[in-house]
């Protein structure tokens, strides 16, 4: 099988590659850009986390909430913004820089920025925004949509080809089951690094509890260690948290961004863990039981 | 009973071409290969990879025996790289091939159809059982 790895960073930012037996990467930062001092507080207090854990990493953070369950809800700064932030951070940081886009029009300008571009769970397969991410020939952060089988992502990594792409990552932020409530099948690890591509594990979306709160959606943070070590364990090549300093004060996502004071902690658990399985490769081999059944 | 049989014939004036084959690309899906198969009316489907080479084959019978092994959902299933469950190294002919001896072989390892490639192993297409046992018998012209 063709193990796939893709290089996220374009000009003079550090270069984060993803895939086959790399180190993990981590993605992450607050769900919705708050504010350009926010931002900044966010990509200072990570960066000191990764750099002291020696954890390449992308700066992950959105300008347009578009899937918000209350039109109350926080929206997002808008697309210029937004952008002219993350700008800013890639500048005066050196970081990658990650942002998802809902609706294809803001495609371009979202790449003309961003290293990664990211394409929401519940839009995973619609053509018109894959269309739209391979255009921006930026490496694309696909999330499979919580109602879709792994291996069904097939398709949209079909279309993404079609469409001129090679530099996906396939991430999992958990599986509808019944109403508000996911649950993380980590046979879909294996079955997506089928298609090649390196996967991703959303810890913070994979504990949210969709809508649960009426006209927001609630979470069970506490169970994300747990998720985290075995995503790592089964394996992984990028983790991916939304991080904040303040989560009950969070515009987005309030109930399932982790509190940064806990990043050391769960991405240390990560990276052991990561290194570990790795480490199991060597002396067992890569996993090869029953092979095409 | 007395059977005259045609010896003289080669699998070349009788073959199915590869354009009336169901020669699919090396990223094809299952279910695609499946329904390739379907359109052609041959229980056979050819991967080739970009310069036309074969990959693998996979028939009736292989589809047949992966539903009764495989545990996979069919959903699942379908959406995999045909070429992840053909037989990769097949009994080939070659055009140039007396189709009396082509068809003893057929006979032989027990297949109805086989692929036909030149020397580089390029496929020009398909030899079908009851294509090659009517001309063998002269119910058919070639």
């Amino acid at each position: 099988m063709k193990k796939i790895i893709i290089e996220v960073g374009y000009g003079s930012v550090s270069k984060v590659k993803i895939g086959s037996n790399l180190p993990l990467a981590f993605i992450g930062g607050p769900c919705a850009i708050e504010s350009h001092e926010h931002a900044f507080k966010m990509a200072d207090l990570i960066g000191n986390v990764c750099n002291k854990l020696n954890v390449p990493w992308i700066y992950k953070s959105c300008y347009d909430k578009d899937c918000r369950s209350s039109p109350e809800s926080f929206h997002g700064m808008g697309v210029e913004d937004g952008l002219r932030i993350l700008s800013d951070i890639r500048n005066e940081f050196g970081l990658p820089v990650v942002s998802d886009f809902s609706d294809a029009s803001w495609a371009k300008a979202t790449g003309e920025v961003c290293d990664m571009v990211q394409i929401p769970a519940y839009l995973c397969r619609q053509t018109s925004i894959l269309r739209a991410a391979a255009e921006t020939n930026r490496p694309i952060h696909l999330k499979k949509g919580q109602f879709m089988s792994p291996w069904n992502m097939k398709n949209s990594i079909r279309k993404l080809e079609d469409f001129g792409s090679d530099q996906v990552l396939l991430a999992d932020r958990g599986t509808f089951m019944g109403y508000n409530q996911l649950v993380n099948d980590m046979t879909c690890f294996p079955i997506m690094s089928q298609t090649g591509y390196p996967v991703c594990f959303d810890a913070t979306h994979s504990i949210q509890l969709p809508t649960s709160m009426g006209n927001i959606s609630g979470g069970q943070r506490e169970f994300i260690p747990y998720l985290v070590r075995a995503a790592s364990a089964c394996g992984i090549n990028a983790l991916f948290m939304e991080v904040h300093d303040n989560p009950k004060k969070a515009l987005s996502d309030a109930n399932t961004v982790l509190d940064i004071k806990y990043l050391e902690n769960i991405l240390s658990q990560a990276k052991i863990v990561h290194e570990m399985r790795l480490e199991l490769i060597d002396k067992f081999g890569e996993d090869n039981v029953h092979p095409n059944e | 009973m007395s059977i005259q049989t045609n010896k003289k014939f080669l699998v070349s004036e009788v073959m199915v071409p590869v354009e009336n084959c169901a020669a699919i690309p090396e990223n094809t899906i299952l279910k695609e290969a499946f329904e390739q198969m379907g359109l052609f009316k041959l229980g056979i489907s050819c991967i080739i990879n970009f310069d036309g080479e074969l990959m693998g084959i996979i028939t009736d019978g292989d589809i047949r025996r992966k539903l009764l092994t495989s545990q996979k959902p069919l959903s699942a299933l379908f959406v995999d790289d045909a070429l992840m469950h053909s037989i990769r190294s097949p009994i080939v002919v070659n055009p140039s091939d007396l189709l009396f001896d082509a068809v003893t072989l057929m006979d032989k390892v027990k297949v109805w159809d086989v692929p036909v490639v030149d020397s580089h192993n390029k496929l020009l297409g398909i030899l079908h059982s009851h294509h090659a046992v009517s001309i063998l018998l002269g119910i058919k012209n070639a």
